[in-house]
């Protein structure tokens, strides 16, 4: 499942990276987020819980900063399960910060996920649909939040 | 599947006593032919089962020219697909049913059940939208009707509180020169639609001007979705060929489906084209005769 967009938005770049890379600002922005910690320099733990009509599942996973070049470049891997046992997850982001000559910042991303197990055998298509809408929910929390940051 | 506590009661009340008891830890079954399938998946693991597909007095089909069609909750999609005044009075609600799913499935699942599950690829609900019906909701504090097209909230939701049943369809009589028609692409005849369309067009008197016109679009949301775009290219007009291809195309540019094993992306919005072309011009020919 790949998900790619950019975002544009109104601050100083290393506001921007300083944001993105703070584990408070993603458990306020990621949808359904309910522990994301840092574990060290590069990884982090976290839980984030979805739902879909009456079906709700729980992943528990760790994400790893694989190459950090701030304040531009950005790429993640996480893995995990749902602790149900309904699927198990792999996940690589690539994130692309460019200062555009207006003075705002693109942001672009690049996700590509894979789910296996139950989750992805029988709940491909409302786990689709649901992917788009948390992306959707996420980058416009984002740009709140960097909109009351300034 | 996870064990679960069974309750089966024997009228509307005990069944919302039941319910705002245990409000969201319990869910209803009322033929479980999608709930059982999610549930033996391991994606659904409810508490408390309340059955109430034995309920007396939700099981009916009535007509009037006043009141317009009532459909009870339980009634299964076989008995609407063979009902009398479904084929006389609204025929494409009977076409519906016939290519919905497998006859087991259309023997024993309800209409309510199916509305209730709100899956996007549904039939049903598509074109209860176009028929412009509306849902009677009840819970221990009083009923409410809510419009089937305000039903659906999100992929699996809908407008139904922890404590309530939805009890009754009503659908209102259409007005003269209406023709409505349901066409889905499916591989297997009562398979699941790939994309679905209902088209619902009422013609002027002598002139055959399109004066209204619905359109619902199946699984290619994360609800049914209204093409009011599409919609919009044919109110006014005098509808041809050239019409239909042109509200297709607004449609497909509107939708935003998602790809599966099924159908791509691209392939659905092109079968949105297709589907709204073949349901609105059997939809029109419909409205011609009356």
């Amino acid at each position: 499942m790949l998900m790619e967009g950019k975002i544009t938005l109104k601050a100083p770049i290393q506001k921007v990276w300083d944001t993105l890379l703070d584990p408070k600002t993603l458990l306020s922005c990621i949808p359904g987020a309910e522990k994301i910690e840092r574990i060290d320099e590069r990884t982090y733990d976290c839980v984030v819980k979805q739902k879909v009509g009456p079906i709700s599942v729980k992943f528990k996973f760790k994400s790893t900063l694989t190459k950090v070049e701030p304040p531009t470049h950005l790429e993640v891997e996480g893995e995990g399960e749902d602790i149900a046992k309904a699927g198990h997850f792999v996940q690589k982001s690539v994130v692309d910060l460019r200062e555009t000559s207006s003075g705002e910042v693109e942001v672009h991303y690049k996700t590509d996920a894979t789910v296996v197990g139950k989750l992805a055998m029988f709940g491909d298509r409302i786990m689709k649909a649901k992917a788009k809408k948390v992306e959707e929910e996420f980058t416009g929390a984002l740009q709140e939040k960097l909109k009351s940051a300034i | 599947m996870k064990d679960f506590e069974y309750f089966a009661p024997k009228t509307v009340e005990e069944s919302l006593s039941l319910l705002s008891q245990y409000k969201g830890d319990a869910k209803i079954i009322a033929g479980g032919q999608s709930m059982l399938v999610v549930m033996r998946q391991g994606l659904l693991a409810p508490e408390y089962v309340i059955d109430i597909k034995n309920l007396p007095g939700l099981d009916y089909i009535t007509y009037d020219e006043k009141e317009g069609l009532k459909i009870g909750a339980l009634t299964t999609h076989r008995a609407i697909e063979k009902s009398p005044i479904i084929q006389k009075h609204f025929k494409v609600l009977g076409e519906m049913e016939t290519a919905l799913a497998t006859i087991q499935t259309r023997n024993w699942g309800t209409i309510g059940g199916n509305l209730c599950h709100g899956d996007p690829a549904g039939d049903p609900a598509l074109v209860l939208i176009v028929l412009n019906a509306n849902l009677k909701v009840k819970s221990l504090s009083g009923e409410r009707i809510v419009a089937m097209e305000k039903f659906s909230k999100d992929m699996l939701e809908v407008d139904l509180g922890p404590d309530e049943i939805l009890v009754e369809v009503q659908v209102p009589v259409p007005r003269p020169r209406t023709g409505t028609a349901h066409e889905k692409l499916m591989m297997m005849h009562g398979d699941s639609g790939i994309v679905g369309a209902a088209v619902s067009v009422t013609l002027g008197p002598g002139d055959g001007v399109c004066e209204d016109a619905r359109i619902a679009i199946s699984n290619v949301a994360t609800i049914p979705w209204r093409a009011r775009e599409a919609e919009k290219v044919l109110i006014g007009k005098t509808i041809n060929d050239a019409l239909w291809i042109e509200a297709g195309q607004a449609a497909s540019e509107g939708v935003e489906p998602t790809e599966d094993v099924h159908a791509s992306v691209e392939y659905r919005k092109e079968m949105v084209k297709v589907f709204v072309k073949r349901a609105g011009r059997k939809a029109l020919e419909r409205a011609k005769q009356g």
